[in-house]
C-alpha cells in the first residue's frame, strides 16, 4: 500500500496503519530495500511543503525534517551552520543531495551519518510529532545506537531545532574517507566555537564514525578554553581526549588507524574553526 | 493501481502503474525511453540520472508516483530534431565516451552542473560529476567535453 498524504495531519493519521514506514528522499530506503518486494505500507512525506521550510523563531533556527540537503545548502544561515553545510555538500553527490533529507539522515541512524556531528556541535534538538502532540529530545538522546532511535510508533521527525545563540558560533567540519565522495566516512568531526576577548570561550566538538553513535568530546572541549591562536591548538589536543571512542576494525580502516586519524583530523578541524572565528 | 501524470520531455503522459514502479522503470518500460540506463540498484552509479523539476536526480531512487505532476527531462529530450544539445555535441567531439553506458547520465549531470555555475574549473567539474561513475574513459575526456559543452552552452 502506497500512501501520499496531502498534509502532515493526514500523514500522522496514516501512521496508525500497522507496519507503516515513512519515505522521504528514499536515498537510504531504496538501496536498503534492494530486490525485496515492499510489503509494508509506505507513506510518502517527500512532497509535504509544511515539513520542508527553514524558519527563524525567537529562540531557534528551525529546519523542517523533510528539507533536502540542497535546500539547506542554498539557504542563508548563521555561521554555526557552516559545518552542517560543508557536510551536506559532500553527502553522496548532487543527485543525492537533491533528494536526501535531514530527518532521513538522522532516522536512518548510521554511525557514519555525516550530519550528526555538525548538529551535535550546535546543541540541536529533534522535534517529534505524533497524533498525540509534539515532544523534543536533544539529538544525543534521539539516536540510541547503530540504526536505533527514540522514535515511537506513530512518530515522525517534524523539525530540527538549533538555539540561535549557538548558531552564531564559528564552525568547521572535516571528514576522512577513502575517497572524497560516495564513500562511508572513516571519521568525521565538527567544531563550533565562540571567542571571548580573543580567546576560546566555549568549544563544542562532536565526532562521528568512531563509536556506534556520534559523541561530544567534553575533555577536548575543556582543553581548548582560553586558546588564543590556531597554531596553539595541536599542542592542546592529545590522544587521551579520544579515550571514550570505540572505533571498529572493518574493511574501511582498522581501529588503530581510526584513532590516529581522528586526532589529526580533530586538530585540523579545531584549527579551522579557530580561523573561522577570526583568530 | 495509481494513475501517474507527468510531463516528460515536454509531452504530457499518463499511465496506470503499480505504486512500487521506480521512475527509471516507468521511463524505460512504459514510455520506451530506454536512453536512461540502469547500472546498479544502490543509487551509486548515476547512469539513471534525469531531471525532475529542473534538478538532477537518480531515477532508480524514486518511485514514478513520487514524480506525479512533475516536469521530467531525459536524455531523449535534449536534442532539437537532428540538432544535438551542445553538451551532447561536446561529448561526441571530445570522445567523452567509450562504451556509452554511463553517457546519458553523464550528460544529464553535466547539463545540471553547468546550469548551476556557468564558469567551471576542472576541479569543479570533477567534483560535480562525483555521482556518475564511468568504467571506461578514465574521466579525462569527459572533463574536456564538459568544459567545451559549458563554453558552447554559454555561447548559445
Ligand atoms: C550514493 C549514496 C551516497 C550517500 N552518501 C552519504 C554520505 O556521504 N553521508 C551520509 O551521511 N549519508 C549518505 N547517504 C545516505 C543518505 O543519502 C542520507 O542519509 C539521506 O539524508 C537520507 O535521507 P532520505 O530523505 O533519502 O531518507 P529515506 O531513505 O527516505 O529514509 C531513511 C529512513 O528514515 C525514515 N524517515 C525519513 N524521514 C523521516 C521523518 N521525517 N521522520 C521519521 N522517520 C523518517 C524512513 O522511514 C527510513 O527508515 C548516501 C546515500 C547514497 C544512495
Ligand atoms: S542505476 Fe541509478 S544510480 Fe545506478
Ligand atoms: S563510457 Fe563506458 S562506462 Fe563510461
Amino acid at each position: 500500500m502506497f500512501l501520499q498524504p496531502k498534509s502532515v495531519e493526514a500523514a500522522l493519521a496514516m501512521m496508525a496503519e500497522p507496519g507503516a514506514r515513512l519515505l522521504a528522499g528514499g536515498t537510504d530506503f531504496f538501496p536498503a530495500q534492494g530486490e525485496q518486494v515492499i510489503e509494508h505500507p509506505v507513506i510518502d512525506i517527500s512532497r509535504l511543503a509544511d515539513l520542508r521550510g527553514i524558519a527563524t523563531t525567537p529562540t531557534h533556527i528551525r529546519i523542517g525534517g523533510a528539507a533536502t540537503w540542497s535546500e539547506i545548502v542554498a539557504q542563508p544561515l548563521p555561521r554555526g551552520f557552516d559545518a552542517l553545510k560543508a557536510a551536506a555538500k559532500e553527502i553522496g553527490s548532487i543527485q543525492i543531495q537533491n533528494r536526501g533529507t535531514i530527518a532521513g539522515n538522522l532516522c536512518n541512524a548510521s554511525p557514519a551519518a555525516d550530519s550528526v556531528p555538525p548538529l551535535m556541535a550546535l546543541e540541536a534538538e529533534v522535534e517529534l510529532l505524533s497524533a498525540a502532540g509534539t515532544r523534543r529530545l536533544p539529538l544525543g538522546a534521539f539516536i540510541l545506537g547503530n540504526r536505533k532511535t527514540a522514535l515511537l510508533p506513530g512518530e515522525m521527525v517534524s523539525a530540527i531545532l538549533v538555539p540561535r545563540n549557538v548558531a552564531e558560533n564559528a564552525s568547521a567540519f572535516g571528514k576522512l574517507g577513502a575517497r572524497r565522495y560516495l564513500v562511508i566516512s572513516i571519521v568525521m568531526i565538527a567544531v563550533a566555537m565562540s571567542l571571548e576577548n580573543g580567546r576560546v570561550g566555549q568549544a563544542r566538538i562532536a565526532i562521528g564514525a568512531c563509536s556506534a553513535v556520534a559523541q561530544r568530546l567534553a575533555e577536548a572541549e575543556a582543553a581548548l578554553v582560553g586558546c588564543r591562536k590556531a597554531e596553539e591548538i595541536a599542542g592542546r589536543l592529545h590522544a587521551g581526549h579520544l579515550a571514550a571512542l570505540a572505533p571498529i576494525d572493518d574493511v574501511r580502516a582498522t581501529a588503530g588507524y581510526r584513532r590516529d586519524a581522528a586526532l589529526i583530523l580533530l586538530r585540523r578541524v579545531a584549527a579551522a574553526a579557530m580561523l573561522a572565528a577570526g583568530n | 493501481m495509481p494513475t501517474v501524470k507527468m510531463t516528460v520531455n515536454g509531452k504530457p503522459v499518463s499511465a496506470e502503474v503499480e505504486a512500487r514502479t521506480l521512475l527509471v522503470h516507468f521511463l524505460r518500460e512504459h514510455l520506451d525511453l530506454t536512453g536512461t540506463h540502469v547500472g546498479c540498484d544502490t543509487a551509486q552509479c548515476g547512469a539513471c540520472t534525469v531531471h525532475v523539476g529542473g534538478k538532477a536526480v537518480k531515477s532508480c531512487n524514486m518511485l514514478a508516483v513520487q514524480a506525479d505532476g512533475a516536469e521530467v527531462t531525459t536524455i531523449e529530450g535534449l536534442a532539437t530534431g537532428d540538432t544535438l544539445h551542445p553538451m551532447q555535441e561536446a561529448f561526441r567531439d571530445h570522445h567523452g565516451l567509450q562504451c556509452g553506458f554511463c553517457t546519458p547520465g553523464m550528460v544529464m549531470s553535466a547539463i545540471d552542473l553547468v546550469k548551476r555555475k556557468a564558469d567551471l574549473s576542472e576541479a569543479e567539474i570533477r567534483a560535480g560529476l562525483e555521482g556518475n561513475i564511468c568504467r571506461c574513459t578514465g574521466y579525462h575526456n569527459i572533463v574536456k567535453a564538459v568544459q567545451a559543452g559549458a563554453a558552447a552552452t554559454r555561447g548559445r
